[in-house]
């Protein structure tokens, strides 16, 4: 055990040390990262979910578990986050002047046919989050932040809010709606506009990052950190979830299919 | 004879062992941290060392020191020492000392866990504060409980619950008391704080904070990182006094029967939507199966994994339950403005939300009218006898 007087000693270190953070070189240009999330096995059937409220209305829609979504066609993950990892003294890049038009922009979160629409949100926090309600039963959104202060308002039929979140979230924070208990959604907030949700193929395309080299982080809601893939029958673990990139100006890095296995995905 | 003198010995030592009880020792967070897979032995090790150098320990309380905040401005170490430590109570004009072990800790715990020994036999559990986390406030959701929502649980008690009053201790003693369940509550977010620092962060080799000296500027900037997390913890208690959600008179000019009408109209619409889950008849039956956030921490919905936890001191699950409003029993007070504040901001860590921005403080007031006089509301309408019962005499 170290002894509680020398560590007391280095809690009072005071130090205002500026420690630069030279982890990030920054160089001229900009680049993009893309790639696509793949199942690793065969497409597990989403099974129904059971609506036990308001039954009449959210038993309409054939509501299925959406925690791992696999395209029965092409094998994609959808909803894997994908983001720039940035230490805690590290400053977010600036961004490239084509993410000016949206820092500003109202990023819509629906509770749609008592499932949230988009699964994922991705929310910078210069943007506003509107939160509606799009069906005809109440609802309310229960958001689980950490560096935010936590939120539950009712959704009134028809109505929407407008919220703001001024810290970053290091980790998506999930959603929910107390009413309807299986409705689950994710929301991701960032102090930059580098990161990305998986689509339906499961692919992800981050855009005009500086060019040099970054680090990003791989997340999905079953498996947390995605720690590792599969690329050209080559596995490579992923600490935490992390994997290091070199963005080169005027390029677009593909990184192709990236096999995740199926063991990664059970409960938690 | 040889017997009887080997039991005295016997008992000796069991007194003895008595005396020499361990010291009491704050419990690790182990079910976060299980939670939060990736902290390893070492790194546990390394928080509960930390921690001790910010907090002290139960017998010798410490206040952690910071650069950019005077944490006496909210937690005072001065006060919450009568708390701290073992009881002593061996002259009445002596400062006491042991508070806390003397009246909470049996269910609160001696680190403010929620689980003394008697814990597990009550239902509701008792609160565990280390989520910074309190139901009965003042404040919105996400705010911290001001000192007098705390005074006030600890005077009036939590009716429904085993939580009494403690109205019969001297000023003093309720200050010292309040002062230290802030204490644990600091401690315990900030404890959980670290283990999420770690899980996001650190790799498995390394540490929170390494021995000084074996590279200082490493050693400074973990220091930093941990100043940084304690500073976050504590500035949203030192904000919480300003935080208390302003409560409008309430319409007196309306006559009471419209205002219970109205609020009986809200209850049962699609804006305040009460009804949903404390149910058609109020009787807090609508929807049974949810959760508080404290038992979503441990996976209750899936029994496998809730067995990992419970393994490691959680609590079986229980459900949480909408409340009765017919019986008149209010946990978080009976006053007007304490269901005011209730359906407002909603309550925290439960599933009861917030009431929507549409609502108007003259609707909550509806409602509050409208909840209040439920528990004098007939639940049907009793059957009078018709002229077919009547006893016919000539």
């Amino acid at each position: 055990m170290i002894s509680k007087r020398v560590l007391f000693a280095a809690l009072l270190l005071l130090c205002s040390s500026l420690l630069s953070s030279a982890a990030n070189v920054q160089a001229a240009g900009w680049g993009s990262i893309k790639g696509r999330f793949v199942y690793d096995g065969a497409p597990p059937k989403a099974g129904p979910i059971a609506v036990n409220k308001d039954r009449e209305f959210c038993g309409k829609f054939n509501l299925r578990d959406e925690s791992l979504v696999v395209n029965p066609e092409n094998r994609g993950v959808a909803n894997v986050i994908v983001y720039l990892y940035l230490g805690r003294r590290d400053k977010p890049p600036t961004p490239h002047p084509s993410y000016e038009k949206t820092a500003d922009a109202e990023v819509m979160f629906s509770n749609d046919k008592c499932r949230f629409s988009p699964r994922v949100a991705l929310l910078r926090t210069t943007q506003t989050l509107k939160i509606a309600n799009a069906d005809i039963v109440g609802h309310n959104t229960k958001i689980d932040c950490f560096s935010n202060a936590p939120i539950n308002p009712i959704i009134p039929a028809g109505s929407d809010i407008e919220q703001q979140f001024s810290a970053q979230e290091r980790l998506p924070t999930r959603v929910s709606c107390s009413i309807h208990p299986w409705m689950t959604g994710w929301l991701v907030v960032k102090n930059n506009p580098y990161f990305a949700v998986t689509d339906e193929n499961g692919a992800f395309e981050i855009k005009n990052l500086p060019a040099g080299k970054w680090t990003l982080q791989v997340w999905q809601e079953k498996s947390g950190y995605v720690k590792e893939v599969k690329k050209g029958g080559k596995t490579t673990k992923w600490k935490k979830g992390r994997f290091k990139i070199t963005v080169k100006d005027g390029q677009t890095e593909n990184m192709g299919d990236l096999l995740v296995s199926p063991k990664l995905f059970k409960d938690r | 004879m040889g017997r009887a003198w080997a039991a005295a010995v016997g008992v000796c030592l069991l007194l003895q062992a008595g005396c020499n009880s361990p010291e009491a020792a704050f419990h690790f967070n182990a079910v976060y941290a299980h939670k939060q897979s990736g902290v390893t032995k070492s790194q546990a090790k390394n928080v509960k060392e930390i921690l001790i150098a910010q907090f002290g320990t139960p017998d010798e309380p410490a206040i952690p020191a910071l650069p950019d905040l005077d944490v006496s401005t909210v937690i005072s170490l001065d006060r919450l020492k009568m708390s701290a430590g073992p009881v002593e109570r061996t002259d009445d004009t002596a400062p006491r000392r042991g508070l806390y072990r003397e009246h909470c800790a049996h269910c609160h715990g001696v680190t403010g866990d929620g689980r003394g020994p008697t814990a597990r036999f009550l239902n509701p559990y008792p609160r565990d504060y280390r989520r910074g986390t309190f139901k009965f406030k003042s404040t919105p959701v996400g705010g911290r409980p001001t000192h007098a929502d705390l005074k006030r649980i600890l005077v009036d008690g939590i009716p429904g619950t085993a939580m009494p009053s403690f109205k019969l201790l001297a000023a003093d003693e309720l200050e010292s008391l309040i002062q230290y369940v802030k204490y644990l509550a600091i401690r315990g977010e900030v404890e959980r704080s670290y283990i999420l620092e770690i899980d996001a962060e650190l790799e498995e080799e390394d540490l929170l904070l390494n021995v000084p000296g074996e590279d200082a500027e490493q050693v400074a900037e973990q220091v930093e990182v941990i100043q940084d997390i304690t500073s976050m913890v504590l500035s949203r208690w030192a904000n919480a006094a300003g935080q208390a959600t302003e409560v409008p008179a309430h319409p007196v000019d309306d006559d009471k029967i419209a205002s219970i009408t109205r609020g009986r109209e809200l209850f049962f619409g699609t804006t305040a939507n009460c009804v949903k889950c404390h149910g058609d008849t109020a009787l807090g039956d609508g929807q049974t199966t949810d959760y508080d956030e404290w038992t979503k921490e441990i996976d209750p919905t899936k029994p496998h994994l809730a067995a990992e936890y419970v393994a490691l001191g959680a609590f079986s699950p229980r459900n949480i339950r909408p409340r009765n409003l017919r019986q008149g029993v209010y946990r978080g007070g009976r006053r007007p403005v304490d269901i005011y504040w209730r359906i407002k901001n909603g309550i925290e860590g439960t599933p009861m939300p917030a009431a929507p921005a549409t609502l108007g403080s003259d609707d909550i007031w509806h409602l509050v009218d409208y909840v209040r006089s439920l528990p004098y509301e007939a639940l049907s309408q009793a059957r009078t006898s018709g002229p077919k019962f009547q006893r016919e005499r000539n």
